[in-house]
């Protein structure tokens, strides 16, 4: 694989060494009028130069040293920066207790005067508090809620009873330097659109789709199982990734998904990242992880799609979760764009390619893959 | 409450598998020349002393040796001789049909917790939460926890007692029992196998697992609805329990306990059912009278 093409059509790399305000400049909202009721949808205003950022942490503690890189690449894209009461706090292993953590989430949430909110760290707490969250005012105004990992809470419980979209990328404690995962996460915000571009694997399942993307962190949509953020995934794309659990545990998560019935009726399925695999002592399940999540969607006909860079991994991509993107998996490349999104009113039909027409789009490729894969 | 299959009989058969995880022979042997000295006969599926890499046969296999033995008239019990993971690959597949007709005991916890649970939603049809095969070795087979799974069979009622914790609720209820191992009860929430836990008594124990991973657990039963309307609760052992680099700052029943306080039906921690030897028989889906008292609790079949 050439690596200098893994995301070829994505931002050029001599331009993501540039000021990265300079290297985009196609909008997709019109600032406020982006608030515009959109399938019932109320998407958040993308960001402005002179908005301000706001962090708290919800699920673990983080150190205020741990967000200056954060901090410098928010300032850098003409933001403020403010920072919740439990910025620097910890209990236990959390950022404060319950009812800081809470309290805190809240009044951000609430503030007219922030545009957005990018959670300091994942870990563990978030669904401790999350039942405990007024969302009446962020309902009526809502704003960008960035995060990964434990944060998954949030985008499903946002998903599920809000329909307001959200970001799924770096957290506070994810910045280093302004490199590409840091790109993205700017050119979400601010509304530019991104494509991603990326070779195909041969454990793909070609196909086209198009459908919201929901998920996150495959134990956390396992852990809101039958409770207020639990997700309905029909029609949807799919996205889990997940970090430091045993294979074993991963098969049955899986299993838990299918036996759900969470599977079944996808638009589409996106593996991001599968890091730090726990090892036992004696590992019997010597299946890759792509195995096992292949034996768990091999009857299905969705595309689906392997290795994609988001995850607990330094270059982990920004995408917004519960907004219609385009997904095409082809035999030589995967592509992943914002689907066209009307400005107003009409109801947004969600195209389920991936039962009629990946066959027209890929039969050849289906084709072959199938030879491949049974190899 | 739950239909009660029909109690053993001397020369009644136990039928022996491995529904999940691997087990060599010789791990099966102490266990089933104890079920002999209790008077049964026993039959040894074909998932016991096989391996297929982290199972004891392929999906298919284990799914075939288990649907036997739950058609087989001559089988009068089925004992699961271990756990590990791996019943909830094959659980949807099976017919109960026949079963539903002449049930039969199904021994065994851990990973059969799945088993039990699907087998009560399916059916209505009770089954043991008991000690499997490796519990009867090292000389166990004479302790009181494999005894309880004998009386449990031979269709004595149970009378089970401990000392009281100072978590405890006081309190007493007469309802069914439901319950097992709490990383599966939480793993098949919104699945077939799926219990409701209103008016029940909830039974949960674990191990191995970290202390944050059960506050989760715990708070994910809290969020499915699934502690607030129980008749009472029982936590058994949460053994060999794990903490990260970063400690939780609780033991683990203080982060249970956290969990569960605001609630007011009885409830009971440190009752003997766990992955260690102290693990009582107790019947899935049958009403129990549990008196939880300052000195002491009592757990009787009712």
């Amino acid at each position: 694989m050439d690596r200098k093409h893994f995301f070829r059509a994505f931002i050029p790399a001599s331009l993501a060494a540039l000021s990265v305000k300079q290297a985009f400049s196609s909008p997709i909202g019109e600032g406020k009028s982006a608030n515009q009721p959109f399938s019932s949808t109320n998407i958040p205003r993308y960001l402005q130069e002179g908005d301000t950022v706001a962090i708290t942490c919800p699920a673990g503690p983080v150190e205020l040293e741990k967000l200056a890189p954060c901090i410098r690449s928010l300032r850098n894209w003409g933001l403020k920066v403010v920072f919740g009461k439990t910025v620097g706090k910890k209990w236990q292993r959390f950022g404060g207790t319950d009812p800081e953590r809470l309290i805190d989430f809240q009044q951000l949430l609430d503030d007219p005067n922030i545009s957005a909110i990018i959670f300091g760290k994942g870990g563990y707490g978030t669904m401790r508090i999350i039942d405990g969250l007024n969302w009446e005012k962020f309902q009526q105004d809502p704003k960008w809620l960035v995060g990964y990992s434990d944060l998954t809470v949030v985008h499903m419980h946002v998903h599920s009873n809000l329909n307001i979209p959200t970001i799924h990328g770096d957290m506070g404690n994810g910045f280093s330097i302004e490199d590409e995962s840091c790109v993205s996460l700017y050119n979400t915000l601010f509304g530019h659109k991104v494509l991603f571009e990326l070779p195909s694997s041969v454990m793909n399942r070609t196909g086209k789709a198009t459908g919201k993307i929901v998920g996150g962190n495959l134990t956390l949509v396992h852990a809101c199982a039958a409770s207020k953020s639990d997700i309905d995934t029909t029609g949807k794309i799919l996205f889990l990734e997940d970090v430091s659990e045993y294979k074993y545990s991963i098969d049955r998560m899986m299993m838990a998904l299918k036996r759900s019935g969470k599977l079944d009726h996808l638009a589409g399925l996106i593996l991001g990242q599968f890091t730090a695999v726990k090892q036992e002592q004696e590992e019997t399940f010597n299946m890759r992880i792509e195995d096992i999540i292949w034996d768990k969607v091999k009857n299905y006909n969705y595309p689906v799609c392997f290795n994609f860079p988001a995850g607990h991994i330094a270059d982990n991509r920004a995408f917004k979760m519960g907004i219609p993107y385009n997904l095409a998996v082809g035999r030589e490349w995967v592509t992943l764009a914002e689907a066209e999104i009307p400005r107003y009113g009409h109801d947004l039909e969600v195209v389920q390619d991936s039962k009629t027409d990946s066959n027209s789009f890929a039969s050849a490729d289906n084709l072959r893959d199938s030879t491949i894969r049974r190899r | 409450m739950a239909i009660n299959p029909p109690y053993l009989h001397k020369k009644d058969t136990i039928g022996i598998l491995c529904p999940a995880g691997f087990m060599p022979i010789e791990k099966v042997q102490t266990c089933i020349e104890t079920l002999h000295s209790w008077g049964y006969k026993t039959v040894v599926g074909k998932t016991v002393g096989s391996q297929h890499h982290y199972f004891s046969a392929t999906d298919e296999e284990r799914l075939h040796d288990l649907q036997q033995m739950l058609d087989d008239d001559s089988i009068h019990a089925i004992l699961c001789a271990r756990g590990g993971y791996g019943l909830s690959r094959i659980v949807d597949q099976l017919n109960l049909k026949k079963f539903k007709r002449n049930p039969k005991w199904i021994i065994g916890f851990s990973d059969v917790t799945v088993l039990h649970s699907y087998i009560l939603k399916k059916t209505g049809i009770a089954s043991l939460h008991a000690p499997m095969a490796g519990a009867f070795n090292e000389g166990e087979f004479t302790n009181v926890y494999v005894q309880s799974l004998r009386s449990a069979l031979a269709g004595k009622h149970a009378k089970y007692t401990c000392a009281a914790h100072t978590y405890n609720y006081p309190g007493s209820t007469v309802a069914p029992l439901v319950g097992g191992n709490l990383s599966l009860i939480v793993h098949q929430l919104a699945t077939a196998s799926d219990i409701k836990t209103a008016g029940k008594i909830l039974f949960l124990e674990d191990v191995g697992e970290y202390i944050y991973n059960v506050d989760r657990m715990f708070y994910q039963l809290k969020r499915a609805g699934r502690l607030d309307k129980l008749a009472g609760l029982i936590i058994g052992g949460f053994t060999d329990s794990k903490d990260t680099v970063v400690p939780f700052g609780k033991s683990v029943y203080e982060a249970i306990h956290d969990v569960v306080k605001e609630y007011s039906y009885p409830i009971a921690f440190n009752f003997p059912v766990s992955h260690e030897k102290e693990n009582y028989a107790l019947k899935i889906g049958v009403d129990y009278d549990l008196k939880v008292g300052t000195k002491q609790v009592r757990l009787t079949e009712a």
